[in-house]
């Protein structure tokens, strides 16, 4: 075992998949229509990837322990609405909006995982319920139109999000920072520390880590949380970066990002999680949304091309785990 | 004789209107492996489960080393060393071993808000324990449990009972589903444990495997204890299967 080679071992890893695939798309979409390496190209990309990206994080972390949450896409346009309509009507200061939208989004989470753990409810039926109630609330307290957030120009808060600058002939956007930094973080909490072995046993076995100990309940609450959190950080961002928080935005991006997180070679049923594996999975989407486009096949058969993906992954994903099962 | 490690006194258990156990009294002592056989439905897994903290009893008391203690729960129970092995079911597959034989115990290196383990002190601690338990000249700590067989994954789990001090570990059927070689090995770290100063209560629908490891068999019929001092050395099996069967 200890004797095979450097690349043996990459190659046994859960990533390696999900990186060939990503090369692959990039120079298949690079050699059709060069264009697609474009600095500008690359930066109207990356500003819309890591907005979804960081809900993808850690929707990880959450899918690791065993659940997963549908709620992400209506809390991505619901905080940003909160928000801009408290500041809007001027009943506070732009930082105390941006606090309250958390605040009501960690709530959110908390009573997710409150069904979740107490009352024993699949987490598909118990963040279903939750992402109409969410969806809901945006669209009546705006009465379905857009809140405008132009007047955020250049508040500090505006700029430490997504304030952006150039790099040569990028055009780079605070948001990129805040995706490295949690990408780095949630790798380090999954792989390297004891919350990590925690979420991974709650997800494998949740009996056996009861019963030595671990609080799995405490566990998913807090993961819930971490999602409801990440899912309004990525929408007021976004809300700021286009200048209109719409209360129908985020709509079906659960699915895009849980696609993202399966793709990256985490396991649906718990157990097995890799934020690597999702950073690649998040770009394997994004660039095949956009390099489809460049290639010019129309965009409405994007979905095809993301389907096939995904059966593709999930079939090389099962194939190597008999075959691993298999071999020792 | 020396003084008793374990003794519970009078437990009852209802189960709604069923009684599972009733007036049932039990002591363990030191390094003392203790046998506990019964039928299907004798009341065998309900004992152990108030024991080890997974249902409480409706009545009676628990008594370790002498002091009155309350069970609520498998973490209530590990803190005062019990320690409960099923089959199969207190492993995670996916983690490695290390990662196992930690699980809710990890150490931590450095400052305490980063939350870090120690994975070099995790490594060392599982190969140490690995040979201690006699497998693992070539298992790396880093394996899945996974891909271990069910006798290894046993091994794990005795490891680690033994690792953290637990003064009774409890074997719920430890022998089931193994093969002959495996079986061997199960028995055999049962008497490492109990030789390095550990007391076992050992669970098994085979006679002959308790035989060969026990030092004293207790047996249940229908929620009471109907024998508790049956000494396998003096004592055939048939003897022991009429006392089962009530014949």
């Amino acid at each position: 075992m200890e004797q095979r080679s450097l690349i043996q071992r990459a190659i046994a890893r859960p990533e390696f998949g999900p990186l060939v695939l990503l090369v692959v798309e990039l120079f298949g979409f690079w050699a059709i229509n060069p264009d697609f390496l474009s600095g500008q190209n690359i930066s109207n990309t990356l500003a819309f990837t890591v907005e979804l990206g960081l809900i993808a994080l850690s929707m990880t972390l959450l899918m690791t322990s065993g659940e997963f949450d549908l709620s992400v896409g209506s809390l991505f346009g619901f905080s940003p609405v909160l928000m801009w309509t408290l500041f809007n009507a001027g009943l506070t200061s732009l930082e105390a909006a941006f606090a309250v939208a958390m605040a009501v989004a960690a709530l959110i989470g908390l009573v997710n995982g409150w069904f979740v753990t107490r009352l024993k409810i699949p987490s598909f039926l118990v963040t279903l319920g939750m992402l109409l109630v969410v969806r809901g609330t945006a669209l009546f307290v705006t009465d379905g139109f857009p809140q405008r957030t132009w007047s955020a120009g250049g508040h500090w808060l505006a700029q430490a999000l997504v304030g952006d600058f150039y790099v040569g002939g990028f055009r780079i956007y605070m948001s990129l920072f805040w995706f490295i930094g949690a990408a780095i973080a949630l790798n380090y909490v999954l792989t390297e520390t004891k919350a990590g072995n925690w979420i991974l046993a709650t997800g494998g076995n949740a009996g056996a880590a009861r019963a030595r100990g671990v609080n799995v309940d405490r566990t998913k609450v807090a993961l819930f949380v971490l999602s409801s959190l990440m899912a309004s950080l990525a929408g007021v961002i976004s809300s700021i970066r286009t200048s209109a928080a719409n209360p129908n935005s985020g709509t079906g991006y659960e699915l895009e990002v849980i696609a993202m997180v399966v793709i990256g070679g985490t396991a649906l049923t718990g157990g097995r999680g890799t934020i690597i594996g999702t950073v690649l999975g998040i770009f394997i989407l994004r660039v095949m949304r956009n390099g489809i486009v460049l290639i010019g096949v129309p965009g409405l058969a994007y979905n095809i091309f993301i389907g096939a993906i995904i059966l593709g992954m999930m079939a090389l994903h099962s194939w190597l785990e008999r075959r691993h099962q298999a071999g020792t | 004789m020396a003084e008793d490690l374990i003794r519970m006194e009078h437990i009852s258990k209802f189960y709604g209107r069923v009684q599972a156990l009733e007036d049932v009294n039990l002591r363990v002592t030191g390094s003392e492996i203790v046998g506990l056989l019964g039928d299907n439905g004798a009341g065998k897994s309900t004992l152990i489960k108030v024991l080890s903290g997974a249902v409480p009893a409706t009545g009676g008391d628990i008594y370790v080393r002498g002091r009155k203690v309350q069970i609520r729960s498998t973490t209530d129970a590990i803190a005062q060393g019990i320690e409960t092995i099923y089959q199969d079911s207190a492993l995670v597959t996916q983690l490695s071993i290390a990662r196992n034989l930690f699980l809710g115990r990890e150490p931590i290196k450095g400052p305490r808000i980063l939350n870090r383990m120690d994975h070099a002190l995790m490594e060392q601690v599982a190969r140490d324990l690995l040979k201690k338990v006699g497998i693992g000249k070539d298992i790396p700590p880093a394996t899945p449990i996974g891909s271990l067989s069910g006798g290894e994954r046993q091994a794990v789990a005795i490891a680690r009972a033994m690792h953290f001090d637990s003064d009774l570990i409890i074997l719920d059927e430890p022998t089931n589903n193994l093969g002959v070689a495996e079986t061997q090995g199960v028995l055999r770290f049962v008497r490492n444990a109990r030789d390095s100063g550990h007391s076992c209560i050992f669970i098994a629908h085979n006679i002959h495997h308790v035989f060969q490891v026990v030092d004293r068999i207790v047996v249940m019929r229908r929620g009471r204890i109907v024998a508790d001092d049956i000494d396998p050395k003096r004592t055939s099996v048939a003897e022991v299967e009429a006392v089962i069967t009530g014949e």
